[in-house]
Formats: structure tokens, sequence, C-alpha cells
């Protein structure tokens, strides 16, 4: 998702700057070149209500153009029909010069309108633009020809003025263009880089995940299961039943341990309590205290020596989670027998006692929050 | 339903019951009726109990499905020493049920001795601490909670692990009648805590007397701040 964000960010930044440039230079166009030249030709055109007229109509469309551009709200349809306008407009300014003047120093609807196209037209197809510099261009030659004006030098200003007019203004529509989609490409490529990147990372997580599990498997459950097969090992002795117990509550734990969940070493808790419940233990578990987050490998020692006390619980089991800002205490009090209690799981991060009353074993984990020193 | 006044009382120490479900008064009167020093006076299912009908009430905090721990403080203010007694075993709820005034707080699934116990020690102003309230105690961080002493704080974490008191006072290598101490000496820091309530002052006064705590180890608030130091 912020990848697409990015990217629609980048795009429409960029359009925008063009946007902005097609803008002012038809601002400055018309409001100032245009304007001059009007008034330098007033004298001369006919009539001047006309030329003044088109000069205005020509103010309004580009402002409302202009407007809608910018904020983005220049509809297929509005786009069109101002284009069409200024086309109109440009044919009546060009009515109101003298005759053969629509090549000279007194016409200026021509190049005007042109670039009306390019404004208007910008985020339309090429070829609506080159219609309407078609169109444009047709109109100055339909005077030229109607005046009868049409001789050697005329058609050779023509020529030129075709290239200065038309050619530049479809160059410069075609090259933004092109400058708009190279920039979208880019960013299209930089995004799908970055998606391509956070995906290998998650791959390459959720199979170190994995691996982890599976080395755990074939390390601890696999000779379980292999020595059951082989009938090396008795599923009616007590023993291989208490390993059979302690490694599904591994697994249980371990496949609780990449839940999502606000209090993941009580949800683990849980799911080794709910191992017993199943065998028929009847265990109370209890939790005070606000947890704080703590390391996946802490976690897995804090409960390490419960999951152990519950695999063996015969009938009774309490678990209680305690924490503190100094501590975390996770015990479990059990029917269970002595031999339950092994070593000391992982490094000393967490540490352990035992206490055994008739045949209860309370079994206690703390991990310091904040170690004295 | 108005409860009911029960006239074949023997022993010495009244009892009163309110819980919205018949088979939990009866319940509860099966096991106070093994206590010789215990008699039921009165047994009801909503919260109008008559003032002063018995030393103690054993108060269901969810009547009706709504949880009354208002009314624990309306009851405290009026004398009336209440047992909360419930399923709900929030630290939230807990808290605020003894903050009210309340003697104690019981789980309904900590059985009867815990029950009987807290009935006789609430009745002459002591503390008991049940292993579910010492678990709610000991992992307070309110901004006004009591200061309890290191030792204070390690017999009610074990006593809440262990429920057993003899395991305790083995593995902190003290009898089990100083155990005994820690955790009521605990319990009774608590009673300063919040608005003042007769059953409060009663258990302070209780507790100078029998020389559970001296009036100087009371006073003191941790405060927010130092709590966080």
């Amino acid at each position: 998702m912020t990848v697409g964000v990015v990217r629609g960010m980048v795009a429409t930044r960029f359009a925008r700057a063009v946007n902005i440039g097609v803008v002012t230079i038809v601002g400055v166009w018309h409001l100032g070149l245009d304007t001059l030249l009007v008034l330098r030709g007033w004298p001369v055109y006919e009539p001047q209500a006309a030329a003044a007229g088109a000069w205005l109509a020509l103010a309004v469309i580009q402002a409302t153009g202009s407007v809608l551009l910018l904020r983005s709200a220049l509809s297929a349809h509005s786009a069109r029909m101002l284009a069409g306008a200024a086309l109109v407009t440009g044919v009546v300014a060009t009515a109101a010069y003298p005759p053969g003047g629509a090549i000279g120093d007194v016409s200026w609807a021509w190049n005007t309108v042109g670039w009306f196209g390019v404004l208007l037209l910008i985020q339309r197809p090429l070829w609506e633009l080159i219609v309407l510099l078609g169109a444009n261009t047709a109109v100055t030659v339909g005077f030229l020809a109607a005046d009868g004006a049409l001789d050697h030098v005329t058609v050779s200003r023509l020529l030129a003025g075709i290239y200065t007019t038309a050619g530049i203004q479809f160059t410069f529509a075609y090259l933004a263009r092109q400058l708009n989609d190279g920039a979208r490409e880019a960013t299209e490529i930089a995004a799908g880089q970055a998606e391509y990147l956070a995906r290998a990372t998650a791959d390459e997580t959720v199979h170190a995940e994995r691996q982890r599990r599976y080395e755990y498997l074939r390390g601890r459950v696999e000779p379980l299961l292999r020595g059951l097969a082989d009938r090396q090992l008795d599923p009616g002795d007590a023993v291989v039943r208490r390993r059979a117990a302690v490694e599904a509550a591994r697994l249980r734990r371990l496949f609780a341990e990449t839940d999502d969940i606000p209090h993941p070493l009580l949800h683990e808790l849980r799911s080794c309590a709910d191992i017993a419940e199943r065998r028929g233990v009847r265990v109370t578990l209890l939790s005070y205290g606000d947890l704080p987050e703590l390391p996946t490998s802490v976690r897995r020692e804090l409960a390490e020596g419960a999951l152990l006390v519950l695999a063996a619980a015969a009938t009774e089991a309490r678990v209680t989670l305690l924490a503190t800002p100094e501590e975390v205490a996770v015990s479990v009090v059990a029917d269970a027998p002595p031999e339950t209690v092994v070593e000391p799981p992982g490094p000393l991060a967490v540490s352990f006692l035992c206490d055994q009353e008739g045949d209860q074993l309370w079994w206690e984990t703390r991990y310091p929050m904040r170690p004295a020193r | 339903m108005v409860g009911d006044p029960i006239s074949d009382a023997t022993g010495s120490l009244t009892v009163a019951i309110t819980d919205d479900h018949p088979v939990v008064i009866e319940g509860i009167q099966t096991w106070l009726s093994e206590e010789p020093r215990i008699s039921v006076v009165y047994t009801g299912e909503t919260l109008e109990v008559p003032p002063g009908v018995a030393d103690v009430l054993i108060l269901d905090l969810n009547l009706h499905g709504r949880l009354v721990i208002d009314a624990v403080a309306t009851l405290a203010a009026a004398g009336q020493r209440v047992i909360a007694f419930s399923q709900f075993t929030e630290q939230r709820v807990v808290l605020e049920v003894l903050e009210a005034g309340a003697c104690e707080f019981v789980a309904k699934n900590e059985g009867r001795a815990h029950l009987v116990n807290t009935v006789l020690a609430a009745a002459g102003d002591r503390p008991y601490v049940t292993p579910t309230a010492a678990g709610v105690l000991v992992g307070d961080r309110g901004a006004n909670r009591p200061k309890l002493s290191s030792q204070e704080r390690t017999a009610l974490l074990w006593w809440f692990q262990s429920m057993s008191k003899a395991s305790v006072a083995r593995r902190m290598g003290v009898s089990v009648h100083t155990v005994d101490v820690y955790i009521r000496r605990a319990r009774v820091k608590y009673a300063q805590v919040g608005r003042n309530a007769p059953t409060k002052a009663d258990m302070l006064a209780r507790a100078i007397e029998d020389g559970l705590v001296k009036p100087d180890d009371i006073t003191g608030y941790e405060s927010a701040a130092a709590g966080e130091g």
C-alpha cells in the first residue's frame, strides 16, 4: 500500500511541475505578448470589438483552463469544449485582421490558440492536440487563401510559421509526455524493487522460522516418533508417555510463539495448560501485573519449566504469572514426580527454584527486568 | 425478593449472605455450618440488606448482571464488614473492592477453608489474605500503593504461587507464623489507602492493638515518583 502511495505521489508531483510550466508559458504569452501585439495593431483591426472580444474571451478560457488543470479537475469533456471555444475565438480574431494579415505584425491568435491547445489537451491523447493544431493552422491558411494572399513569399513565411508555432507546440507537448512517462516508469521500477526486497525479507524470515522448527522437530520429535514406529519405545511406559506429553506441549508452544497477540507469554503458557487439560489435569492459570514485551528466547526459557511440570502433572496444577517493573515470575505447582526437574534450559537469563512438599512440585522461574548491579 | 431472617442460629459469630444464585447461598451455608463458631442469620438475593443484620456480610460482587463495587463502599461506610465473594478476579476489581473498604476478597474457586478463615478473621477486624488477593497486591503498580518491605512482597508472591504457607515458610527460612505476619502486615498497609471507612479504621486499630504494626509503620506512602526510581 505504502509503495502505491509513494508511486502516486512522485508521478503526481512530476505532472504538476509540467502543468505549472505550461500554465506559466500560456499566461505570459497571452497576457504579455498578445496584449502588446493587439495594442500595437489596434488601429488596423476591423471591427475592433472583435479583436478586443477575442482577446477577452481567450483570457477567460485561459483562466478557466489553468485553474481546472492545476486543481486536477479538467475533465475530457471540458478540455475539448474549451479547446473548441479557443479555436472559434481564434477564427473571430483572425477575421478582424486587415486583408492578408493572417501572418504578420498584427496577427496574434494563431500562435496563442496553439499554446491553448497544449495547455487544455495536455492530459488527452496526443492525436487530439494534433487535430487542434491542424485545424488552427487551417484557419490561418483558409483566411490567407480567401484573401488571395497565397503568393510565393507568403507560402514560405507560412511554412516557417508552421515550424515555429505548431512544430514547437507539438514538440513541447510530446517531450512533456515523454518526461511524465519516464518519471512514472522510474518510480514504478523503484517501487517494484522495494516491494521485491520487502517480500524477499519476509520470505527469508518465514524460511528461517520454518528451518528452526524443522531443526527442533528433527532433533527431538523425530527420534520419539521413530522409536514408537520401530517398537523400540513402549507407549505403555510412563517415561515414554511423559516424553511424548512434553514434546506435544513444546510443539504447541512453538506454534503459539509466532502468533501475533498482545501477551505472547500468557498465550504460550495457556497453550501449555491446554495440552495438560486435555490429559485431564485441572489447571488454574492466574496472571497479575502488566506484562512487558519480552524477547522470544526469554519467553521460551520462562515457559520451559512450567511446560515440563505441566506435562508431568497427574491431576492438578496451578500456574501463576506475575509481572512487576523489576521482574517477571512464572511459577507452577503441581502433583508431579520430582524427577521432572532437570537442568535449567538455555543461558541463565532466568533463575529457577524448586521445592517439594508431599507430592507437590513447585517450580519458579524469574526474569529480572532491571538486574541489580 | 426480600431476604430471609434465620432464627435457629447457634454460633456467636453472625453471618449474612447475599448472592443471586440460591445454590451458591446453600453451598456457603453448608461450608460455614461445619464451623461451630459461625451461624448464618440472614440470606438474600438483593442489596436490600438490613443495617447491622450480622457481624459479617458475604456479598457476591455480581448481582443480576451488575458489578456492585459501589455498594461495597456504601455498606463499609455504614460500618458493615463485607467479604467480597466473586468469580471476577481481575486485578482492578479486587483493588477497587479493597479500596472501597471490603474486609477481604475471596475468589469463588478458592474453596471452603479460605472462606471460613476470612469470616473468622473479618469478624475480629483482623486481616486474612487469600492467594488470589496476594497476587493482586504484590502485582499492584497503582500510584498510591503502600510501601511494602521485601519480605512482605516475597511472602505475598510465594503465597500467591504455592497456596501453602508451610512451603513459603520453608523457602523463606522462617516460621509459618512469621510468614503469616508478613502477609497480614502487607494487607493492613492497604487499609490506609484511598477513602476512609469505619471497617478500615477498625482493622488498623486492631492491628496496632495486636502489635502487628506500629503506628509509625503505616504512615508512609510510596509515591508514584519513588516507585519509578
